[in-house]
């Protein structure tokens, strides 16, 4: 992922907001967003502004302009709006990554972790390895029509069992339970953090000293890690 | 007699630390562990090791080969 160029999400966001707004085109609005946060522009820092930062940005671009546009035009840029915007899935054949983890991330805007595992609207799930990330799938957990469940969380588990990970906002102990026997590994964040942090922090680890269990789940052999814990000990 | 906990399941979680009746679980540099010296299985505590029980991975505290 480069630093400086947009994502194809957020540069198709910023384009429908953009007709959302009068008389604004794509290089309008992003001069207006640049001005209301550092570079690089990323998802997040984006899909973080408020109304009135928009309003009063770049000297008062948009301040005549009615605040119901502008909430439209800011729902289109945090993905909230009824017409979503998601990112493509990435090709991945079993082996592309060597040393690799399946994670599962609960979300609700395809940018943040944000999603409650009982509710979120999709799973994204990564396959992540210390030097690269692929979204690999998104799931929306649904319990398809006319299908009975007996279990919902245990249902929407059954969704990810290939993951090893999962990260949510929120998770209640039961479920967690029913998450933890399928064999994943719920984190629940103490803060609303973006998909690509996560990410971030996540290969930041599996590069440095992963803990046992996560180096058993991305397929280091038990003598590997034997070295890795003498150095630890020591 | 004792039990011992496999490092490489052991997610640090640390809910077996504070159900020990003889404070036996201690977090190591890795992970959790129990010191095998004092270590009862919970004989004359309880019915069952009170660590397997909150313990939430499967097989990962095991019984001691002496």
């Amino acid at each position: 992922m480069s630093q400086n160029a947009l994502s194809r999400e957020l540069a198709l966001r910023i384009g429908l907001a953009a007709r959302a707004l009068p008389d604004t085109d794509a290089k309008r609005l992003l001069t207006v967003l640049g001005s209301c946060i550092a570079a690089p522009m990323t998802e997040s820092k984006v899909a973080a502004i408020d109304l009135a930062t928009l309003k009063n940005a770049n000297h008062g671009t948009f301040a005549k302009v009615d605040d119901s546009v502008l909430q439209q035009a800011l729902h289109i840029l945090k993905n909230t709006a009824p017409q979503k915007i998601l990112p493509d899935v990435q090709a991945y054949q079993e082996g592309d990554l060597p040393n690799s983890v399946r994670i599962a991330c609960g979300s609700d805007d395809a940018i943040h972790v944000n999603g409650h595992f009982g509710a979120c609207a999709w799973f994204m799930v990564y396959q992540v390895n210390s030097e690269e990330a692929r979204l690999v799938d998104i799931r929306t957990a649904e319990i398809p029509q006319g299908l009975v469940v007996d279990d919902k969380n245990a249902f929407r588990a059954e969704q990810i069992q290939d993951c090893k990970v999962l990260y949510v906002a929120s998770v209640g102990g039961p479920a967690a339970a029913k998450i933890v026997k399928l064999g994943i590994h719920p984190m629940k964040l103490a803060q609303v953090e973006s998909l690509a942090d996560i990410i971030a922090q996540l290969q930041q680890v599996m590069a440095a000293t992963p803990p046992p269990w996560l180096a058993k789940a991305m397929g280091i052999a038990a003598s590997d890690r034997f070295k890795f814990e003498r150095e630890a000990v020591g | 007699m004792a039990l011992y906990i496999v490092e490489a399941d052991c997610i640090s979680c640390g809910d077996c630390e504070p159900v020990c009746p003889t404070q036996s679980i201690t977090e190591g540099p890795i992970v959790f562990k129990i010191d095998k010296r004092t270590c009862t299985e919970c004989e004359g505590d309880f019915d069952v090791p009170q660590c397997v029980k909150v313990c939430p991975i499967d097989n990962c505290i095991l019984p001691l080969e002496a």
